[in-house]
């Protein structure tokens, strides 16, 4: 079958319309492959590892959401650094940190420990928020001293004797 | 002899002017009839918002129209600083004032009427010559028609008023003997307690199984062990008379609240005790709050949250979200009550769960509403109201709080949510009206006109007959 | 619901003065309307915007309070140098953190309320400095006492722990509503060991219901968040009043920015002119005109409004409004110790020492008042525990200690009118096309001096006898947030703005109560004093409304 001439050059002409069209669109016009959601009962059971109190498996499903936006590799080092627990046979933290490898590791096991303890994805001023109340800072003294918009006791009922820094209560 | 004269006149008007007043009762009987008084709480009714004590003037919302309490002072002008002793207590025994016109059954007088002439005589002595006088006149009590007409009241008397409700009971000991003659006596528990036929009568078949005030419930307090108060101990029904609170159970608000500040924190360990005794040993009755279930109204619900759903999105979107009745929750009541609902850790604020105000949905709603103010000799307990008040914390819509109120049931006290914008409607206005005005209404004018028509027929036929000559 | 477009009395702004004024004069008969530039805002909102903020922003008080468009006000932790609000010069940043919401600042206060001494009140008299007060400290003592039973005002019965001493001859003509609040464990420690220095850490005088319901409001519960917040309103704000305000007839239109204040040609005011969020114009008419915008509004819109007579502005006659703009420059002491504190427990400021306010030195240099704050730690200390890359229970264990073993100690201090240190408009503009104020501060030689040889070297000592192991002390002075002297009191219309009634010397008819109206600022925050300085003036005003 003859192609005419015609169909040989609008062929010819769409295809670095095409090329520029494409090129023109901005980088997040073409969505770029998404990063792997983590799964939360995965990312619960590498909190649960590293950070060795109850954790609220409602602020774990905020965390696990956002942290592939952060840690593009989330999945992948979850996975990971469970795997290193495994073998340590880790049921604390202390049994197992040490053997995370310095960098993207270490990073995100530290990242997912700053989480849980600030209910903040960074510590700067445009973090997300995963929690304010549920954040364990606030449960490590809980004890003590108030958490910030709650009561802390009775009308004119708070004097106390100077609580010892040991006893970390139980959360 | 004009000095003389002039004398014995002032005499006369010196002996006229103190005839109420000092008429000598002595201080014991003084003193007793002003602990009968505290008992029988006079204040709470007969004294305005902030007001001078028994002057009168409090407004109070009956399910048939707005009730106006009087001044009891011994004012000669404006109170009963005229009334003889009989006066006295035929008002207070037989709900009949001093002009013969009877009271309404606001003034509990039915359960009054329980009282002996000497405690009475003891009232009467106190409030001639134990409150101090107050010369100001009070806004009649205007009832919509046909409420208005008292004389009504004679024969709603007739059918409901006992004028010896307390039989002999000789068997009984005197620590139930003096229980039963101050709860159903000066104490009148049955007044907010006991459940009100049609035409507004106590339903002494149901005596104390729980009944409807105003926007509030006072709960079934027989002791049935499912929907009354079965699970109590005596000594928890003193302890909650003398400071309102029982910690896991319950705690006064409303009219409750105000019996307890006024009255039984005051009243002797022993009047406490016999009380407690004497309603132990009620007959029980099985008799849930309405929609409330059958299942004991304390002990339920367990600790919570919802913020994994709120946090870090922002107030705004909490309020359009589905979870409304959480974001009202955390924005308004946690800050007392706890991110889960658990109170104060030295439980002076008080836990949501295991708190009979979260079972039902009335004083649910009309706690929101209105709060809680209770002072007794543990304090001064208060809750803000969050309803349309100046002071209120937030003023919050019925949606608001019935979204809040239905949250809290689910999560803290029974699970299910029964509460819809119409009951918080409702409470806010005051609490349910009563059929009994609009029917009476209805039926006087279905009377007239069966009467016109009646007229009307017995004319025409006489026409009709003696029309020819 | 009618628009009322006049009133007797017409307040611009609904923060703690102009509440505290128009509650007299609804009290007294007389109608009001009040103006306010921002919008009405549930108290809701605010505790939640605060929970929902990220945790490095829960210090900036300003955070929990996104202002409109049409009424912008500072917020330092969301500005970019190019859109701030205010346009700050000079050697030391006069930079403020109050809020345009009904309401006002006292949303945000730590509801401290100390008053001022008689000493305070003359300066110039006892010591040649600054300016003295156009009365004298025995006729504003009635106006103390009943700004602490209207706002509710907590403080000690016993005359040793009171402010002013009781050997400064000035007896409280009336007890406090309420006693004082108990003392966290953090602040008992740290009065034991400054009473080993021979200073007495006393409890601050606060409004903040004291271990009952006050003013139909609930007690404090010790939730610690006054600064930002009070979630339940124990703590007094001015938008607790709102409601209550309105049930006594007061009408408060919101998002209404008033731009301009209308002289006639006697230079009586006729009127004000206010934007709504539609930018459209209105004229609003009255009697008489209380401008309570703040210290920084105030004369702000007084210099917006000059006109031919009026060229420096409103008011401006003797050239001094904007001018001696003057705050209480502080300096925080951050310190590490070796024994556990715990601050945060109850509200977030509860006492001070007072006593090395005041002296014959304030002929040299200023004075210095020193507070423990009582902010919980837990925001201040969580992100430098985390960093350290400990886990497990050492991390529990750093995040405690650190809770318990730091506290900031601050040091606040007096400074003097300085006609440089000046408010004027910018060139920039605002939402609604209005000039954004521009403030050139320097807190002088005479505060700088009390740093050097005074306040720093005493709170060293407190903090060695604190057995800190660290010590950090800002090196420049930060503002306290409490905005005085723009439209600055006296008996001389040449070198003041206001009179003794903080009425406009200019016109008759305008007050201008508050924080500008002060002539001096001793160490102690200003609130109660602008409060009773606004009840001075309401029953001023009665008194000349009535006489008309």
């Amino acid at each position: 079958m003859a192609i005419s001439r015609r169909s040989v050059v609008l062929g010819a002409m769409t295809l670095p319309a095409a090329w520029l069209g494409w090129s023109s669109m901005p980088a997040w016009g073409v969505p770029a492959p998404q990063a792997p959601a983590i799964p939360v009962q995965q990312f619960m059971q590498l909190s649960k590892l590293l950070v060795n109190h109850g954790l609220d498996p409602a602020i774990g499903a905020r965390i696990a959401q956002a942290a592939p936006g952060i840690h593009p590799e989330g999945v992948a080092l979850t996975g990971a650094i469970l795997a290193i627990a495994e073998a340590r046979k880790a049921r604390l933290v202390e049994d197992f940190f040490d053997a995370i490898p310095a960098g993207p590791m270490q990073e995100f096991a530290h990242w997912v420990i700053f989480a849980w303890y600030s209910g903040c994805s960074s510590p700067k001023k445009d973090a997300q928020v995963f929690s304010y109340e549920g954040a364990l800072t606030y449960q490590v003294t809980r004890d003590t001293v108030a958490i910030p918009s709650y009561g802390f006791s009775g009308p004119n009922r708070w004097q106390r004797p100077i609580a010892p820094l040991s006893a970390l209560p139980h959360f | 002899m004009k000095t003389c004269f002039v004398f014995l006149r002032a005499l006369v008007l010196l002996a006229c002017s103190s005839a109420a007043y000092s008429q000598g009762f002595d201080a014991v009987t003084v003193a007793r009839g002003q602990y009968l008084a505290t008992a029988s709480d006079c204040i709470a009714c007969h004294t305005a918002h902030k007001g001078v004590p028994m002057a009168g003037g409090l407004v109070m919302a009956s399910p048939v129209g707005d009730i106006v309490s009087t001044n009891i002072t011994p004012s000669r002008e404006h109170g009963i600083g005229n009334y003889t002793e009989q006066q006295f207590s035929d008002a207070l025994r037989k709900g009949v004032r001093a002009d013969g016109q009877p009271l309404y059954p606001a003034m509990p007088y039915v359960s009054y009427a329980a009282m002996t002439d000497a405690d009475v005589h003891a009232l009467y002595a106190y409030f001639m010559q134990g409150v101090p006088a107050v010369d100001k006149a009070v806004p009649p009590t205007e009832l919509p028609f046909p409420m208005n007409v008292r004389a009504s009241m004679k024969l709603w008397n007739a059918l409901f008023l006992d004028e010896s409700p307390l039989k002999p009971a000789p068997e009984r000991s005197p620590q139930w003997l003096r229980g039963r003659y101050l709860a159903e006596g000066a104490a009148h528990c049955g007044t907010c307690h006991t459940p009100r036929g049609f035409l507004m009568q106590e339903k002494k078949e149901l005596n104390m199984a729980g009944a409807q005030v105003g926007p509030w419930y006072a709960p079934n307090i027989t002791p049935d062990g499912a929907t009354g108060i079965g699970g109590w101990s005596e000594a928890e029904l003193v302890q909650y008379l003398r400071g309102g609170r029982v910690e896991g159970k319950a705690q006064a608000a409303g009219s409750m609240a105000e019996a307890i500040t006024h009255s039984f924190s005051q009243l002797d360990e022993a009047d406490l005790q016999a009380i407690a005794h004497y309603v132990k040993t009620l007959p029980a009755i099985e008799k849930a709050e309405d929609g409330a279930g059958k299942a004991e109204r304390f002990g339920q619900g367990k600790p919570g949250n919802a913020l994994g759903e709120l946090r870090g999105k922002g107030y705004q979107e909490g309020m359009q979200g589905a979870y409304l009745g959480a974001q009202v929750y955390s924005a308004n009541c946690a800050a007392c009550h706890g991110v889960n609902g658990e109170g104060t850790p030295d439980g002076y604020y008080p836990s949501l769960f295991h708190n009979s105000a979260t079972f039902g949905k009335t004083n649910l709603i009309a706690s929101i509403l209105y709060g809680v103010d209770r002072k007794t000799g543990d304090g001064h307990v208060f809750m803000p109201p969050f309803g349309d008040q100046p002071n209120a914390v937030n003023h919050l819509s019925d949606d608001e709080v019935a979204a809040l109120a239905n949250y809290v049931q689910v999560r803290f006290g029974g699970g299910a949510p029964t509460v819809k914008v119409e009951d918080v409607a409702e409470s806010r206005a005051g609490g349910p009206q009563s059929h009994l005005l609009p029917l009476a209404r209805i039926g006087m004018g279905a009377a007239v006109l069966g009467l016109i028509a009646l007229l009307a027929f017995v004319l025409l036929r006489r026409r009709a007959r003696g029309g020819r000559p | 619901m009618s628009k009322l477009n006049s009133a007797d009395v017409v307040i611009v702004g609904t923060g703690v003065v102009g509440v505290a004024i128009a509650e007299q004069l609804l009290d007294a008969g007389i109608s009001v309307l009040m103006l306010e530039a921002g919008p009405r805002v549930d108290r809701a909102e605010v505790v939640e915007n605060f929970r929902n903020l990220p945790l490095a922003r829960k210090g900036d008080p300003s955070s929990c309070y996104p202002p409109k468009p049409w009424a912008p006000h500072p917020m330092p932790s969301l500005e970019t140098p190019d859109d701030s609000y205010l346009q700050l010069t000079g050697p030391d940043k006069y930079a403020q953190t109050f809020i345009r919401y009904a309401g006002g600042s006292t949303w945000h206060w730590a509801g401290t309320s100390w008053r001022l001494t008689p000493q305070d009140m003359r300066l110039q008299s006892e010591f040649g400095v600054g300016r003295d007060w156009a009365f004298d400290y025995a006729t504003l003592e009635p106006y103390y006492a009943r700004t602490e039973h209207l706002l509710g005002i907590c403080g000690p019965a016993d005359p040793a722990l009171q402010w002013p001493p009781a050997d400064m001859g000035t007896p409280r003509s009336r007890p406090y509503p309420m006693p004082p609040l108990p003392f966290g464990p953090g602040e008992e420690r740290f009065t034991e060991v400054v009473a080993g220095l021979g200073y007495k850490n006393i409890p601050t005088s606060q409004a903040r219901n004291s271990g009952m319901p006050y003013d139909d409001r609930p007690a404090c519960c010790a939730s610690n968040n006054c600064v930002p917040v009070c979630p339940v309103g124990a703590k007094y704000d001015a938008a607790t009043a709102l409601s209550r305000l309105e049930s006594k007839g007061a009408t408060i239109a919101a998002n209404a920015v008033v731009y301009k204040v209308e002289a006639n040609a006697a230079n009586r005011i006729e009127a004000v002119h206010y934007l709504d969020p539609d930018k459209r114009s209105h004229r609003i008419a009255g009697r008489l005109f209380v401008l309570a915008c703040n210290g920084i509004e105030t004369p702000k819109l007084l210099l917006m409004s000059k006109n031919d007579r009026n060229p420096n502005g409103l008011a401006n006659s003797s050239d001094q409004v904007g001018r001696n703009m003057m705050d209480h420059p502080q300096l925080t002491m951050t310190l590490t110790l070796d024994e556990p504190y715990w601050a945060g427990v109850g509200p977030v400021v509860n006492s001070g020492i007072m006593e090395t306010s005041q002296g014959a030195f304030r002929s040299e240099h200023a004075g210095a008042y020193f507070r423990f704050n009582n902010f919980a730690r837990n925001r201040f200390v969580t992100f430098a525990a985390l960093n350290k890359g400990l886990v497990g229970k050492a991390l529990d264990a750093e995040i405690r200690r650190m809770t318990a073993c730091t506290a900031d100690v601050v040091l606040a201090h007096e400074v003097l009118p300085d006609p440089d240190n000046r408010l004027t408009l910018s060139d920039k503009k605002d939402w609604h096309g209005l000039p954004k104020p521009a403030i050139h501060y320097d807190v002088g030689d005479y505060t700088r001096k009390s740093a050097e040889v005074y306040s720093v070297p005493i709170g060293k000592r407190i903090a060695q006898a604190m057995g800190a192991t660290d010590m950090k002390i800002a090196t420049k002075f930060a503002q306290s947030k409490h905005i005085m002297g723009g439209t600055i009191m006296g008996l001389d219309p040449r070198n003041s703005v206001v009179d003794a009634e903080c009425r406009a010397h200019d016109h008759e008819n305008l007050f201008l109560p508050g924080g500008g109206a002060m002539a001096s600022t001793a160490c102690g925050n200003s609130t109660i004093t602008m409060v009773s300085l606004g009840l001075r003036a309401a029953d001023a005003i009665v008194r000349q409304l009535r006489g008309a």
